[in-house]
């Protein structure tokens, strides 16, 4: 770690003098702390597809899991009594949960093809022993013990094996269970006999498959919470740009990572 | 083999003329959900075919098939029981008892096997001890009887999926009766207790057609579980406004809004209750202000309490409720995180410093 983060020399910058900007000329008994990063390169990791994917699973999440909470538990009422002709609460509610599950469907969709059509970043393949070794390295470092953990560009293991856990299984438990749900009214459509399969999976009854959406989508909540802090710490510890780089696409790492020789 | 008289003959015996059975026909028509011009179909079977010998067998149950059934107003019970079917064996409907009764049952399987209906109530123990009929294992007797007969109609929830006496901790090993049928085909009237119409309709359809409706990848007649109660509801109107009764007390329950927050597991119960309702047409559950209980689904009895909607995790009981269980690991997971984080920091301004005094 301490090679990653060296004591920051306190040097003042030679290129401006203290009346260039008010910036510059603003307390100059406090100079500035930088290091130089000519040992450090700016990597293309996240390609625009799967920044764009991120996104819109994040809005669609946020969205499904708003609506969700409520259809689950209506937690508000109309606010027009009596008559049920004057609002659609619930209806807009599932409306919004619906539209924004096709959203959701088909933005997985787009990133499995990019799978395969995208960076070695953009996939990942646990079916390798030294996987399984790294990802228990990485707990090791979250519990904060001697570890042998390497620098990672992209997601370190555990980060991708908590996305096969809840994108490659979590997402397809709650789209299958979900889709189900949805063409329930009419069985006998097209639709409803593209999903006439999933009970069989999921055991059975209408019920035990809603409760497995509301499993899922609990996972969801669980995922979510974990991973925005794990992306906030990760950018809090290596200072490599992880929070910039979802939006950008890069990030600085050290020259060695991608190949490159120390020009020390 | 003897010769059964045809449904025909039989009403012209009961004393009806030849236009109150066209009246019949027409009306079952109906019923069977056939187009009227179909009813000439109806009228055909009903004067070739012969009245069925269906034999009424009850195990774990409470009779409350058997007193839905004889409620039935279209088909009338009495037309089911005295002209399409021939009941020869039924614990509440039969004159006879003791070994007459028994007796008589041993003579339909004789004299015509592969040819009767045998009519299901209740679900069957492994341990024999809990149940037997006339002295005999009641297994054993289904075993037997199922073997010779043409079809099993499964009534109730309890025949179906094992209902009441399966419910946790299923004291008595109970099962539904297709754990015990082999190459006999069985079709399921599931309910607690079923829609008198539909299980009437259901035995009239098998009578006239000579063989079963279209039925569901879980075995029930498609006419009469194709919908849910929720999508047919009378209160539906509500659900989508957003008007749902909190309390039975409220002014919500007055105005007759949504009772899904109070129970109802009309979203998840497959039945007819919300179109065919119940006593004639007059009312059903929702309507009169009761939510679903989902009497007709499986395992109804461990889907929770009847007055809160909640899921449940697959394979436990549902007094854990798995909305509950998830905001507690919500919040112990955003505590942990909170310690987590303040570890980081603390963990990372210790190694700042050491990279300082190195």
């Amino acid at each position: 770690m301490s090679d990653l983060m060296p004591n920051l020399p306190n040097q003042t910058p030679n290129y401006y003098t203290p009346e260039t900007n008010s910036e510059a000329s603003f307390h100059p008994e406090r100079p500035i702390k930088y290091k130089p990063v000519n040992e450090s390169v700016k990597v293309y990791v996240w390609e625009l597809p799967v920044r764009i994917f991120h996104w819109v699973n994040m809005l669609a999440i946020i969205l499904l899991m708003i609506t969700g909470v409520y259809i689950g538990k209506p937690f508000a009422s109309a606010s027009i009594p009596e008559e049920a002709y004057y609002s659609n609460l619930m209806g807009w509610m599932r409306y919004i949960h619906f539209f924004a599950a096709f959203l959701f469907t088909v933005n997985l969709l787009f990133r499995l093809y990019w799978v395969f059509k995208g960076n070695k970043f953009s996939t990942s393949n646990p079916l390798r022993w030294v996987f399984w070794k790294e990802v228990f390295q990485t707990i090791k470092f979250y519990l904060f013990l001697k570890n042998k953990k390497p620098h990672y560009i992209g997601h370190n293991p555990l980060a991708q094996l908590s996305y096969w856990i809840f994108i490659g299984l979590g997402s397809w438990i709650v789209m299958l269970t979900g889709f189900y749900m949805y063409t329930e009214p009419q069985h006998a459509s097209f639709w409803g006999k593209l999903f006439s399969w999933v009970p069989y999976i999921f055991g059975g009854d209408s019920y035990t498959i809603r409760s497995w959406h509301h499993l899922a989508a609990w996972g969801f909540m669980l995922f979510t919470l974990i991973h925005v802090y794990m992306a906030f710490r990760d950018d809090y510890l290596e200072r490599n740009g992880s929070i910039s780089s979802m939006l950008t696409g890069y990030k600085v790492e050290p020259k060695k990572l991608v190949g490159g020789k120390d020009e020390k | 083999m003897k010769r059964q008289k045809t449904v025909y003959e039989a009403a012209i015996d009961h004393g009806f003329t030849r236009r109150d059975f066209l009246k019949m026909c027409t009306a079952l028509a109906a019923t069977l959900g056939l187009e009227y011009t179909q009813s000439d179909k109806v009228v055909k079977a009903m004067e070739t075919n012969t009245r069925v010998p269906v034999i009424w067998m009850q195990f774990q149950d409470c009779t409350g098939c058997s007193e839905s059934f004889i409620r039935s107003s279209q088909p009338k019970t009495e037309s089911v029981l005295l002209d399409m079917i021939s009941l020869e064996y039924s614990e509440v409907l039969s004159a006879p008892s003791g070994f007459q009764v028994e007796s008589s049952m041993e003579q339909v399987y004789k004299d015509y096997k592969g040819e009767y209906i045998i009519a299901v109530e209740g679900s069957i123990p492994d341990d024999d001890s809990f149940l037997s009929v006339g002295g005999k294992s009641a297994k054993d007797t289904f075993i037997k009887m199922a073997e010779g007969a043409k079809a099993i109609i499964a009534y109730g929830s309890c025949s179906s999926w094992g209902g009441v006496a399966a419910a946790y901790p299923n004291p008595t090993g109970a099962k539904p009766i297709t754990a015990h049928v082999k190459n006999t085909p069985v079709i399921l009237v599931p309910g607690c207790p079923p829609i008198a119409e539909v299980m009437t309709g259901v035995i009239a359809y098998i009578i006239t057609f000579g063989k079963f409706p279209e039925l569901d990848h879980l075995g029930r007649p498609t006419s009469f579980y194709r919908h849910r109660i929720h999508d047919k509801c009378n209160r539906r109107a509500y659900f989508d406004a957003g008007l749902f009764v909190e309390n039975f007390d409220d002014e919500g329950a007055k105005q007759g809004y949504c009772l899904y927050k109070v129970g109802c597991k009309g979203p998840t119960t497959y039945n007819s209750c919300a179109e065919m309702r119940w006593n004639g047409g007059v009312s059903y559950p929702i309507q009169s202000g009761n939510p679903c209980i989902g009497c007709s689904e499986k395992g109804f009895w461990d889907n929770g309490p009847f007055f809160e909607r909640r899921a449940k995790i697959p394979g436990t009981q549902t007094t854990i409720n798995p909305d509950e269980v998830g905001l507690a690991a919500l919040g112990l997971t955003a505590a942990g995180i909170a310690v987590h984080a303040a570890g980081t920091v603390v963990k990372k301004k210790k190694d700042d410093k050491r990279g300082e005094e190195e």
